[in-house]
């Protein structure tokens, strides 16, 4: 917290609660003090403090059972590679591993410049790290091959701390390291791409399993917003034919479901937009979100006070200027929850490409797992597994996306 | 603006142009593949035993060894084949008539409909089975005669799902039909939440014997429809139907000849007699060699196939073997009455003459 955040540390004093302050007393005393308020305040509160930790006792009872006793886990040990990368070869796994260390960096590098890591964020890398490493030591796997997600989450602290100790005093510095890694940024897609597939590695459609869902969901969430800005701008256009272009895509493509339009990758775009069906599902997947993003922005746009405008207009910018220095910074910074929402809805459906598409991602392969015929009656534990890493990645998207907000200081002005 | 709309419809009209500008290919199926260099094979990834994917990604199965064969003929190579991801029921007869595949192998039941309607051609059946009940041994059911009111899970979008509803409507009773996919309505099934399961035979058998439970299930003798699982290729393309078709042949041949994926390279240098000869396309006794019209993938196309995979004896023995017993799935003719298998009895597996 002391090193990382020289950025704007004021902010977090306003949003402390405030018995955190009252520093200074025993331990014990506050324990006893916040039971009291919290579980214990009246005699109703009391009951229903009482009702909860039974139900709470209840279903962790369950799951604790389910987890440790009833459950049977070896379907996901012993297909952990089938899960993770499907088919792609396994002798180029280095570039799933080099692809995965440079994301890890890059998020170091992003915390250390806007953000900082925080005790919560250590305890979570920390779950993380010791979740994948005792799932690739769990049932006889060679335990080095857990030793890249050890060193990517050290190239994650790496980039982080390169970042936080580089002298910054000079703003000129500052904006040096912000182009830097705002650049990498931009770059991170394509180079990640390049990692898995460029130089001999084959084609796109060599990505399966859980790899198939990082790719396309990054890929599907970019594309969004590259294509959603200039619809939300071109829908309030004044100018008919460029507004009621933008509507109308936008209506047409919100009208049907995302399971339709994989139809039309699968079945109609192959005419028009050949090429690899990873490659139709991705501009599918793009032209979706951002039809939802645009909107999300332009609900941003409107919500701008018309005077940040009139004072773009009279200290002389044109519209141009005024929608790249005035307008998009603080419209992008509005519609960052309902971004991150749209994000983590395409997030969990890059499922449906297993369900349309003869494509394979980390739920398809879990169905291809359990019909391995000594695996086939754990279907539980393949499917609990995976709401679990579906679930985990969308809780960092949301708590990313919290940072994002407290950082840029949505909701203040 | 008028220009601006004019160039949006312009570009439009263009795109609407190049959509329906067909992309008409020389020659037939067998050339596009050969030229491509590799086979697309549709298949499924989430049955067991027949397709499903094994902890390293690969895709294995019955029917992939079939698909194994047939590049091995065409391309001369086991492994030129591209498994694409037909699990899917309703899509897969898309995926053939759209070119995404040159051939679906996935368990997939000849009708009359499908044959005409969709549009698919079959080649020789590659697994025989018929549709059964698996029932709790508890339960009291005997046949479907007991089975009024009881509630049947079975999957949708499949042959199954018409031939309980067409059995049920001739014996006159009613039943509460629970569908979804095969994996879910097993699971289902094996969870109490419906009465009876009914799969293909050897579906069923395959899900049972993994279970540590087995001893609680039966499945009934009672056999209602006849479940033959083919190989699909796209209508008029003959050629390739004849290349797909005296593959399969070709590898029942080989068990009915003796010959092996052991043996074969020592039977071709040096053939018995004229049928392995002709079979494996190699001269007998300083005799001529004929194609016998498949000029397109040469004489030695079967010779290919078996020294790839093996002959079907091999391939049963390898992907399926006692998980289901072999002799049962053979006798999927008896309708309506006890299938009774004694064991090496025959069935209705063999080879058309190859001449």
């Amino acid at each position: 917290m002391a090193a990382g955040m020289p950025a704007q540390p004021q902010q977090r004093r306003i949003v402390l609660p405030p018995h955190r302050q009252r520093a200074g007393r025993p331990w014990s005393v506050k324990a006893r003090e916040w039971v009291r308020r919290n579980l214990f305040p009246s005699r109703s509160g009391t009951i229903l403090t009482f009702v909860a930790l039974a139900i709470i006792g209840v279903l962790l009872a369950g799951m604790i059972w389910f987890v440790f006793i009833d459950a049977d886990w070896r379907v996901i040990t012993a297909n952990r590679w089938l899960l993770f990368a499907g088919a792609f070869p396994r002798e180029e796994a280095w570039r799933l591993w080099v692809s995965m260390a440079f994301v890890f960096t890059l998020i170091g590098l992003t915390y250390g410049t806007w953000s900082s890591l925080g005790g919560k964020d250590h305890f979570f890398i920390a779950v993380a790290g010791v979740f994948v490493v005792f799932l690739m030591a769990h049932g006889g796997a060679a335990l080095w091959s857990s030793l890249w997600f050890v060193v990517a989450i050290g190239m994650l602290y790496a980039g982080y701390y390169a970042t936080v100790w580089m002298p910054r005093e000079t703003s000129a510095r500052r904006t040096l390291q912000v182009r830097i890694v705002g650049g990498l940024l931009i770059a991170a897609l394509p180079i990640a791409l390049m990692l898995l597939l460029a130089f001999g590695g084959g084609q796109m459609r060599r990505l399966d399993g859980f790899v198939l869902n990082l790719v396309l969901a990054p890929v599907g969430i970019a594309g969004g917003l590259v294509v959603a800005i200039p619809l939300a701008i071109g829908r309030a256009s004044s100018m008919k034919a460029i507004s009621w272009t933008c509507t109308t895509y936008i209506e047409v493509v919100r009208g049907a479901p995302l399971l339709g339009w994989l139809f039309v990758a699968l079945f109609i775009l192959d005419d028009v937009f050949p090429g690899e069906l990873i490659v139709r599902a991705m501009v599918v997947m793009a032209v979706f979100t951002g039809a939802y993003m645009a909107e999300s922005i332009r609900g941003a746009l409107q919500a701008l006070p018309r005077g940040q405008y009139e004072a773009a207009h009279s200290v002389g910018l044109t519209r141009l200027q005024a929608l790249r220095l005035i307008i998009l910074p603080q419209a992008l910074r509005i519609s960052i929850p309902p971004i991150v929402g749209q994000a983590i809805a395409i997030w969990k459906d890059t499922t449906l490409v297993t369900v349309i598409l003869p494509l394979r991602e980390l739920k398809g392969n879990a169905d291809a797992a359990i019909a391995q015929f000594e695996f086939t009656p754990f279907r539980l534990e393949a499917y609990v597994f995976v709401a679990l890493v579906f679930w985990a990645v969308a809780f960092m998207m949301s708590r990313i996306s919290q940072r994002l907000e407290r950082t840029l200081g949505v909701g203040e002005r | 603006m008028k220009r601006l709309t004019l160039l949006i419809l312009a570009l439009f009209a263009l795109a609407l142009a190049v959509a329906c500008e067909g992309d008409d290919e020389e020659g037939g199926t067998v050339a596009t593949i050969q030229d491509r260099g590799e086979l697309l094979c549709g298949v499924k990834q989430t049955q067991p035993l027949f397709g499903f994917k094994e902890a390293d990604g690969s895709v294995v199965g019955f029917d992939i060894e079939f698909c194994k064969a047939i590049a091995a003929a065409v391309l001369k190579n086991a492994n030129a084949v591209e498994y694409v991801d037909a699990s899917d029921a309703s899509t897969r007869f898309e995926l053939l008539a759209d070119e995404t595949i040159d051939v679906l192998i996935r368990t997939t039941t000849i009708t009359a409909s499908r044959d005409r309607e969709l549009e698919v051609d079959f080649a020789q059946t590659t697994f025989y089975t018929g549709q059964g009940f698996a029932v709790r041994k508890d339960s009291g059911y005997d046949t479907t005669s007991d089975m009024a009111e009881a509630t049947i899970c079975v999957q949708t979008g499949t042959t199954t799902e018409q031939n309980v509803a067409d059995h049920f409507t001739d014996i006159g009773l009613t039943y509460d039909p629970k569908g979804g996919l095969s994996a879910d309505v097993a699971d289902a099934f094996f969870s109490g939440r419906c009465d009876v399961l009914t799969a293909d035979a050897s579906d069923l058998a395959s899900r049972i014997a993994v279970r540590p439970d087995a001893a609680d299930y039966k499945i009934l003798p009672q056999i209602i429809s006849k479940e033959p699982l083919a190989p699909g290729v796209r209508d008029n393309e003959s050629e390739w139907k004849d290349v797909v078709n005296w593959v399969v042949h070709g590898l029942i041949a080989a068990e009915e000849l003796g010959i092996t994926q052991a043996n074969v390279a020592g039977m071709a240098a040096n053939p018995p007699g004229t049928e392995i000869a002709r079979l494996l396309g190699v001269p007998f006794e300083g005799g001529s060699v004929s194609t016998l019209g498949f000029d397109s993938v040469d004489a030695q196309f079967i010779q290919r196939a078996i020294a790839a995979v093996g002959n079907y004896g091999e391939i049963y023995a390898r992907t399926i073997g006692d998980n289901i017993p072999r002799a049962c799935t053979l006798n999927a003719l008896a309708i309506d009455k006890s299938v009774d298998c004694p064991a090496g009895e025959g069935g209705i597996l063999y080879a058309l003459p190859y001449r």
